[in-house]
């Protein structure tokens, strides 16, 4: 809504648009555009895009729905929406839990923005296209030389606060509305070169041939579980802290949930026309991971007419993905602490991102540690955060109270009771055992073990930092839900 | 190689059910948006519950007279009643006689 007397001293989105481009932009990362295509085609390609659309609708969609609606109607940040659901107090150290996720996942998340950083500058120094240009070399020169990735580690969190500092309509609204549609447009492009290239029918028949067996496969499902769930980043404080600035007539469900859970993955589906048709005509390995964006994939611009547009296109294109999921991940802590703090915006923005900074250095220092750190929030860090977010809503604060408070107020579409069990057991008791199952299938490894301890100590250390900060006092009148029953 | 019918036949489920469905939400919500501020412009009030989801709210409410949050889910139950009892047009499908039979809590 454009009028003016709308506005509230809070920091509101300027336009319907610039909410649903900074959902978008926040959920839209790396993944959807190298894992997606590779994952739909290892686990029966249609039958796994079945499985994975069936989950958005079941399962995602909701789950975003109930965090938005969250946001929207405490209107606060993950610990102040937390603080009004459970009462001062050290529950809301669930909230310090959803914080210290999201700054543990941007500090190894910002040294790989530096990656695509650096890449995207290189396409327009056409090195993709030089006859001298060979990728694993290059990329591991990249990689081994500690003043590049700092120093693009160091540009990528300048960037991040730099918007961050102009607030969330003159800021994050104004990037991600030019950045969501010309990260599609780079992608679209890609892929009407890509499907006319000779041999680009077996790239599509790997993702989207239908193997139907699949369907029955236990491994298919949790694969399709695990790519919704991590790719629409439900239950990490994200779309919680986008939902707080919503104004008082805004819809929840289409935009914060339908619209969210399948536009995110529409990009993801865009990109396997984009990708995988031309990893298939020039005859490149599809199953080589984060990797087929660093290396797999730039040996083949040379070969390709115009090979230089094409490059620019795709690493400006990936490099947007990534820098608009890093500015809305960072503003969910910025929100925050800037509530929970007497600290203003811009010394908020200061401090949470030099401290990013400081705590990525080890990951842009090494890709080990980079990989290590994805693995451990990965695995059990982010699902931690999204049982603590969905599991206040579902058995504190009550699904029906959210349904018929928030919800469906202003709504876009009507969400019926159905929703609540979706929420209340669905979602949690899916996390677990994403959780559990990650654990059984690497017991034992150092990595297992980290994880472990940040299921424990991030708990423990937001549960005693909260009762000591708010003296472990009861519910009080902001803590109003006495139980998650309905 | 040629595609065999299956892959194209996913290809446009695949086109339809993600692009289509996210489209169709876009402009569904753009166009709500639009609806939203020329009743706003013109009313300065927007009626905030559909009859469906006011109806959830009432039974809630009557359920749980006691809830802590029972004094703002009246508030929000009042708020849309006395919007749609003093306003013209309405942004969802409210009938004159539905209105009329509608309380206050």
């Amino acid at each position: 809504m454009s009028s003016d007397a709308l506005k509230t001293a809070r920091g509101q989105w300027g336009s319907r648009f610039g909410f649903l481009m900074a959902m978008i932009g926040a959920m839209v990362g790396v993944g959807n555009i190298w894992r997606f295509p590779y994952v739909a085609g290892e686990n029966g390609g249609g039958a796994f895009i079945l499985a994975y659309l069936l989950i958005l609708f079941v399962i995602a969609a909701p789950g975003l729905i109930a965090e938005v609606a969250l946001g929207r109607y405490t209107e606060k940040g993950v610990i102040g929406a937390f603080r009004d659901v459970v009462g001062p107090g050290g529950l809301v150290g669930l909230g310090v839990v959803v914080l210290l996720v999201n700054v543990a996942l941007m500090s190894y998340y910002s040294p790989l923005v530096g990656w695509t950083l650096y890449y995207a500058a290189h396409s327009f120094l056409f090195t993709f296209t030089s006859a001298a240009f060979r990728p694993e070399p290059f990329l591991d020169g990249f990689l081994a030389n500690p003043a590049l990735t700092i120093a693009m580690h160091t540009i990528v969190m300048a960037l991040v606060a730099g918007v961050l500092l102009f607030g969330i309509r003159e800021g994050v609204e104004r990037v991600v509305v030019v950045a969501v549609p010309a990260l599609v447009l780079s992608l679209a492009a890609i892929t009407v070169r890509a499907v006319t290239l000779p041999g680009a029918d077996e790239g599509l028949a790997f993702t989207f041939g239908v193997r139907w067996e699949f369907l029955t496969f236990s491994s298919t499902w949790i694969a399709a579980l695990g790519q919704a769930l991590f790719s629409t980043g439900l239950g990490w404080g994200i779309a919680l802290t986008v939902g707080s600035y919503l104004r008082k007539y805004d819809d929840v469900p289409l935009g914060g949930g339908i619209f969210t859970a399948i536009g995110e993955s529409s990009v993801a589906v865009l990109a396997a026309f984009a990708i995988f048709p031309i990893v298939f005509a020039y005859g490149l390995a599809p199953d080589t991971g984060a990797t087929l964006a660093f290396v797999t994939l730039p040996q083949v611009f040379s070969e390709m007419a115009a090979g230089w547009i094409w490059a620019i296109l795709f690493f400006v294109g990936f490099f947007l993905a990534a820098f608009t999921s890093a500015i809305v991940i960072t503003e969910v802590a910025v929100t925050t602490v800037s509530e929970e703090t007497r600290l203003s915006r811009r010394q908020t923005v200061l401090a949470v991102c030099g401290l990013i900074w400081l705590l990525g250095l080890p990951s842009a220092l090494s890709a080990d540690v980079l990989d290590f750190a994805d693995f451990v929030f990965g695995n059990w860090g982010l699902p931690l955060a999204t049982l603590c977010i969905i599991g206040v809503i579902g058995w504190k604060l009550g699904p029906e109270r959210l349904r018929v408070l928030s919800v469906n107020q202003n709504a876009g579409v009507y969400v019926g009771r159905w929703w609540n069990g979706v929420v209340k057991y669905v979602v949690p008791a899916i996390m677990l055992f994403i959780m559990a199952y990650f654990a059984y299938d690497s017991f034992g490894d150092p990595r297992m073990i980290a994880g472990m301890v940040v299921l424990v100590s991030f708990p423990l250390a937001g549960y005693a930092v909260m009762r000591y900060l708010e003296g472990g006092e009861e519910p009080g009148p902001s803590g109003k839900a006495a139980g998650g029953d309905d | 190689m040629p595609l065999s019918a299956d892959v194209w036949a996913m290809m446009l489920f695949v086109v339809v059910s993600f692009w289509g469905v996210a489209g169709w939400a876009l402009v569904r919500t753009m166009r709500q948006e639009d609806r939203k501020v020329e009743l706003l412009e013109s009313q300065r009030e927007l009626d905030t519950y559909s009859p469906k989801a006011l109806d959830d709210l009432r039974e809630w409410i009557e359920a749980h007279p006691d809830d802590p949050y029972a004094a703002d889910a009246r508030e929000k139950y009042n708020e849309c009643v006395e919007t749609l009892r003093t306003t013209d047009r309405h942004f969802y499908g409210w009938s004159d006689e539905r209105i009329a039979r509608l309380e206050k809590l």
